[in-house]
């Protein structure tokens, strides 16, 4: 296990979850599926917990973060915005810091809750992917 | 989530208060940078909830109404394709009471056929729209009276009309068939009615119709194959009501054997000679029916009870003297046990 010393981090989609799928050893983190948990803070807590925690303390080259999304509830977005937070405070201190917002092609709410999420990053670097489903 | 899904924001107001009641009037600067950053960012995370939030909202009332739309649309078709249904089919169909799959099933039903005696040789002089007029009518009055009595409406076949009781519902092969007879009765007599209205229209030879009713196993379901199915009876009871509606006369309903054993309480018949139908091993006996007495008129000289632990069968005409005095003391016996 390089640097982190942290394991990665595997969660399985459920009907109301997404996957989650937190490569520690390689910085790079993914978000796939559909995220209205039941509780939204049981569900997060455990894996933002991890995530902070480590973006703060870890100084690693570069970062990647995927959102993989397809559809989220409200609580779930205020997590998304958080998870943000934290990214962009680590670009702040000097990490390359990528996120990517992937979003089905025919999905015109997932691509302008995108832009609406990037619009904030100044020193995180924000890019728009599309793809057909 | 640790703290919940506000803990930075408890955090920042947590702060605030440690801040102001440490240093009472007088805030440092930096404490008050650190605070009006974290109220900028709740401030900007707040604002793009709401939006998330609102379209969220316009999506959903977007996909409501186009809902709603559809609904309406689907709503209107299907009001319309009732119409080429008996309404018990339509109803067990929407409900979800009947799969639309090619089943049968063998059930004992009362079949009734019906058909305008002559109708060629009558119509033949009549604009097509006058006889078009005519026979809507006269199919819509009848339609009326069956679906009163609760009969399913298998199809019109022209001026025929083929309809039977027993399916989809069913209150037992009796009081089917005692309702189908009813239903025949006032059939017969709202066509009587009817030519006395039709004459007053100038129709020469109004039409009359002929009923032939029969009580037996039969198919029924849907028939067809997976593309276009047709809910129907088949068997051979059901030529036999089409031959007793044949020798049936004007104005007239004949029965079976079957049928008259379930109906005889309340009507008088006449047995004709046995018939032979295609396709029938037995000779079949028809009845004529010469009169019809409703059980539930209260001045009908038949009355008809029929409760499990009682079935009471009067003819007030033919009960006469000792008898009916001693019927009455019996009664009165009896009743003043049920009463007990």
């Amino acid at each position: 296990m390089s640097g982190a010393g942290m394991d990665n981090m595997q969660l399985e989609a459920t009907d109301r979850s997404p996957a989650i799928d937190f490569k520690f050893d390689e910085a790079v983190f993914t978000i796939t599926g559909e995220s209205y948990p039941e509780d939204v803070s049981t569900f997060y807590g455990p894996v933002t917990e991890r995530l902070f925690a480590w973006l703060a303390e870890q100084s690693p080259e570069s970062v990647v973060f995927n959102f993989e999304l397809i559809y989220f509830n409200s609580s779930s977005a205020k997590v998304i915005l958080g998870i943000f937070d934290a990214l962009e405070e680590c670009a702040e201190r000097g990490v390359n810091v990528v996120v990517n917002w992937h979003y089905d092609e025919e999905d015109d709410t997932m691509e302008e809750l995108g832009e609406e999420f990037g619009e904030d990053l100044e020193h995180a670097t924000f890019s728009m992917k599309k793809f057909s489903a | 989530m640790p703290g919940g899904l506000f803990a930075r924001e408890e955090k920042v107001a947590e702060r605030a208060s440690g801040v102001l009641s440490e240093a009472g009037q007088s805030v440092r600067s930096d404490e008050m940078e650190t605070l009006l950053k974290g109220y900028d960012k709740l401030l900007k995370q707040t604002k793009k909830l709401m939006r998330i939030s609102d379209r969220s909202e316009a999506e959903l009332n977007r996909i409501a109404k186009a809902l709603d739309e559809k609904n309406a649309v689907l709503e209107a078709l299907s009001g319309k394709l009732s119409k080429y249904l008996s309404p018990q089919i339509y109803q067990s169909i929407f409900t979800g009471e009947r799969d639309v799959e090619i089943t049968t099933e063998r059930k004992k039903l009362t079949v009734m056929f019906s058909d305008i005696k002559d109708f060629t040789s009558t119509t033949e002089n009549m604009q097509p729209e006058d006889l078009t007029a005519l026979l809507n009518h006269y199919l819509t009055e009848m339609s009326e009276i069956a679906l009163r009595y609760g009969a399913t409406i298998d199809k019109y076949i022209g001026d025929a009309i083929l309809l039977f009781f027993g399916d989809p519902t069913t209150e037992g092969v009796t009081e089917d068939a005692r309702r189908c007879l009813l239903m025949a009765g006032e059939m017969q007599q709202r066509m009587r009615d009817l030519s006395l209205e039709w004459r007053d229209l100038g129709y020469e030879r109004p039409f009359e119709i002929r009923i032939g009713i029969n009580t037996g196993f039969c198919n029924v379901g849907n028939f067809g194959s997976d593309a276009r199915m047709e809910y129907t009876i088949i068997g051979g009871e059901v030529n036999i009501a089409a031959r007793l509606e044949g020798i049936a006369e004007a104005g007239g309903i004949t029965v079976s054997q079957e049928t008259y054993s379930h109906v005889k309480d309340f009507v008088e018949a006449t047995a004709l000679a046995p018939i032979a139908v295609k396709g029938i091993k037995r000779p079949v006996t028809p009845y004529r029916i010469d009169r019809v007495s409703r059980s539930d008129d209260p001045n009908s000289p038949r009355l008809r009870m029929s409760y499990d632990g009682l079935r009471l069968v009067a003819d007030l005409e033919k009960l006469t003297g000792a008898e009916r005095a001693k019927a009455a003391e019996d009664l009165t016996a009896l009743l003043k046990r049920l009463k007990a």
